[in-house]
């Protein structure tokens, strides 16, 4: 029997229906339905610890996630939920090694759709259809979950979150200073801006150029904001394409507006940049707010964000989303106490108070969390209310190298082709050694196939 | 019959006792030698035959091909070369900042001991702690060494010292050498305290100045410990990953990546860990040539 049949069964014998304690009672029923099988563990001598991953971890992210985790604990006696922070550039390796050493975390949230899809592709997760449905279809947003649909007709994971992590973000003091009336829309509008604002010890942007995940997944997105993409629906390169020239020539053209040390700059670095007002643009998601009310407020009622400008305005927007996830490996112990634990996670009390540790960072992915009036209460929230809204339906809209189109079908070697950094390696390699961009484009996208074979 | 058969045979109960003591005795260094060093290896030299993803160290058997595959990039070979530049130049900056620590702490000078101590420091920082320092330093934005140069006038703009070559690589080198130098300076100026005077008092009487003295009596006298700490010191800057992978993880287009750095990344990057140990025993086995030609080196030239 594997665990999640003695997760139902043990359900079932507290003398409650799946049905009731999923549809009835939601969440909270289903923590109420798992209470009978712990109560009995609350007498017994071991307690159980469950780990939970996540490379969302600034301090005010811990502290809510403390509280939530002691309410859980509180409720669950003889549960303890043991929080270890990850990183965006690290959880690729610590999760190899977790997976090949079987010391797994119970759960791990944050991570991108396509590392779900990408390890649920190899047989290393649960499918989380039963977690869905605790936390209860209908309340998500459509379509919400669509990224995690598996191949086998299951969900690899859960959306516990939307970000629209390539926001361009403005200074509107320094656009009215030098006469940039409106917010750019497209790359040439972009450069006449950053060229205008640029001076002063001021920068014009703080694009990535360093070898990192960053510069892969942002630079992803000029080549969809150029018209081009990756890989076709079907998943063949089709990296090699004029839209992929062109967002190699705007990028190389943006470099004298970034900062020097752009060329090691990863998301941490980009984000202080502009925070601090070192630049005049910003690219990054909702964490700019709340880090510019707590860390520079003397900016704070300057600054707003737009969809990154596109190569022409008959090239539609492209927003990278990078969907951040829950996902539960498989084979773990304790399978019950952590499918309710995940549900759990989704809980009004704990979840509003998780998404404003980082106010318009985290998008809510539920209806009644995005209409919960402790939501839309917070002070930030309330400010930043049409850039808020701005970023949800780019979010909404958003796509990755994971799901890169509607027509696409999941990529699951795209984690993988985040880490080996060939994309961040081709921006390098022709922006900053200044090779040839149509045989640097080539050479990468013939490692590009040898990475999809592998 | 062999020789040792005979006298096995007439060995007395007593010695053949203590011949098994013996044996039993050894046995657990050498099994915890086999577990920790012998295993590993053998393992390593095992799934360099495989093709092996990580995750669910599941894979197929593929003989050679790793290695003709490894051997055939020209990724190895460029890192190999990175490698090799950088135990290179942060050994010899070891060795120079090392030595000319160990020969001023090893004078009467004031807060000697005090000194002695802090010396050590950067080598017992973590090195974590030691890279957000140094990446703090080398910030284009707020960095105080690019503040100071251009303070002096030296530059008009922040230099960007870890995303552009020659920089990154001399960064790291500089960093390194920052990092590891005590561990030469303890133990040279171990050696340099058993010199006996009379070689310098010997020395001056000759008209040896200050650098005669060095080169003819000094240097000398720390051959033996400096070819001890070169060995042990390439050995670990050879396989340094941590250091580098923090301060550059590898670039500018991969200009400082290492052979440990290709290792993890087809380890826990692309999750093929079968290539990941081809290169791991490549790295050995270039690294075990290097000591081989330097141990002959070196037994060749002491008297």
């Amino acid at each position: 029997m594997d665990s999640n049949s003695i997760w139902l069964r043990r359900t079932l014998m507290s003398g409650i229906s799946r049905r009731s304690v999923l549809q009835g009672l939601g969440t909270a029923g289903l923590a109420a339905g798992l209470s009978l099988p712990l109560a009995g563990r609350a007498a017994a001598a071991d307690p159980v610890t469950l780990r939970w991953w996540s490379p969302q971890a600034s301090p005010d992210q811990l502290k809510m996630y403390q509280t939530q985790i002691a309410t859980f604990e509180a409720a669950h006696p003889g549960v303890k939920i043991a929080f270890e922070p990850t990183s965006d550039e690290g959880y690729p390796a610590q999760l190899a090694a977790a997976f090949a050493s079987k010391q797994l975390p119970n759960i791990v949230t944050h991570l991108p759709s396509f590392a779900a899809q990408n390890y649920y592709g190899q047989g290393l997760l649960e499918p989380m259809d039963d977690v869905i449905k605790a936390i209860g279809e209908d309340k998500y947003f459509p379509g919400a979950n669509d990224v995690y649909k598996t191949a086998d007709g299951h969900y690899c994971g859960t959306a516990i979150g939307n970000t629209a992590a390539d926001m361009l973000w403005l200074r509107k003091d320094l656009m009215q200073k030098a006469g940039v009336d409106a917010a750019p829309t497209t790359w040439d509008e972009l450069r006449t801006a950053c060229q205008k604002m640029q001076g002063g010890g001021i920068y014009g942007a703080p694009l990535p150029y360093g070898l990192n995940s960053m510069t892969s997944l942002i630079f992803i997105g000029f080549i969809h904001r150029a018209g081009g993409q990756i890989f076709s629906p079907d998943l063949a390169v089709a990296i090699d394409s004029q839209p992929t020239y062109d967002a190699l020539e705007f990028y190389k053209s943006m470099r004298e507006f970034c900062p020097p040390g752009a060329t090691n700059y990863s998301w941490g670095e980009s984000l202080t940049a502009f925070v601090s007002g070192a630049t005049a643009t910003g690219i990054y998601a909702g964490r700019v707010l709340a880090n510019v009310t707590s860390q520079n407020p003397a900016i704070a009622d300057s600054v707003t964000c737009v969809t990154y400008p596109t190569i022409s305005k008959d090239v539609a927007s492209w927003t990278f989303n990078d969907f951040p996830s829950v996902f539960i490996p498989k084979d773990i112990a304790n399978m019950a106490e952590t499918k309710a634990f995940a549900a759990f996670l989704f809980e009004p009390k704990g979840y509003v108070p998780q998404l404003l540790a980082a106010p318009g960072h985290v998008l809510p992915v539920l209806k009644t969390i995005a209409e919960d009036p402790t939501y839309l209460a917070d002070p930030i929230i309330q400010k930043y209310k049409a850039e808020v809204n701005l970023m949800a339906g780019a979010a909404a809209a958003g796509k990755n190298l994971g799901y890169e189109t509607d027509k696409h079908k999941p990529n699951l070697k795209a984690n993988e082709i985040i880490a080996s950094n060939v994309i961040a390696e081709l921006v390098q390699r022709v922006v900053l050694n200044g090779e040839d961009a149509k045989a640097t484009v080539g050479d990468i996208a013939k490692k590009l196939e040898g990475l999809m074979k592998a | 019959m062999t020789i040792a058969a005979s006298q096995h045979r007439t060995q007395n109960p007593l010695e053949r006792r203590y011949a098994l003591l013996g044996v039993l005795l050894i046995a657990p260094t050498v099994l915890i030698l086999c577990a920790v060093i012998v295993y590993p290896l053998i393992s390593a030299i095992y799934l360099s035959l495989f093709s092996i993803y990580t995750p669910t160290l599941k894979g197929s058997w593929v003989g050679l091909d790793n290695y003709v595959q490894v051997f055939g990039s020209s990724g190895f070979w460029s890192a190999l070369g990175t490698t090799v530049t950088w135990t290179v130049g942060t050994l010899f900056l070891q060795i120079v900042f090392g030595v000319a620590m160990a020969l001023l702490l090893n004078q009467n000078i004031l807060f000697r001991s005090l000194a002695r101590s802090l010396v050590l420091f950067p080598y017992f920082v973590s090195t974590v702690v030691a890279v957000l320092i140094w990446r703090w330093l080398f910030n284009d934005l707020y960095g105080i060494l690019s503040h100071l140069l251009i303070q002096f006038g030296v530059v008009d703009m922040p230099v960007d010292w870890l995303g552009k070559m020659p920089n990154a690589m001399a960064s790291v080198i500089f960093v390194g050498a920052w990092k590891f130098f005590p561990f030469v300076v303890i133990a040279v100026l171990a050696r340099l305290q058993t010199i006996p005077e009379q070689l310098y008092e010997a020395a001056t009487i000759d008209g040896a100045g200050v650098f005669g003295r060095f080169f003819d009596v000094t240097l000398p006298q720390l051959k033996d410990v400096l070819t001890i700490v070169i060995l042990l010191r390439t050995i670990w800057d050879f396989k340094e990953f941590d250091l580098i992978y923090l301060l550059t993880g590898g670039g500018p287009v991969n200009n400082t990546r290492t052979l440990p750095l290709i290792v993890y990344q087809q380890a826990f990057g692309l999750n093929q860990m079968g290539v990941a140990a081809t290169y791991a025993v490549a790295m050995m086995l270039v690294m075990l040539a290097f000591m081989l030609i330097y141990l002959y080196r070196a037994r060749r030239q002491s008297p």
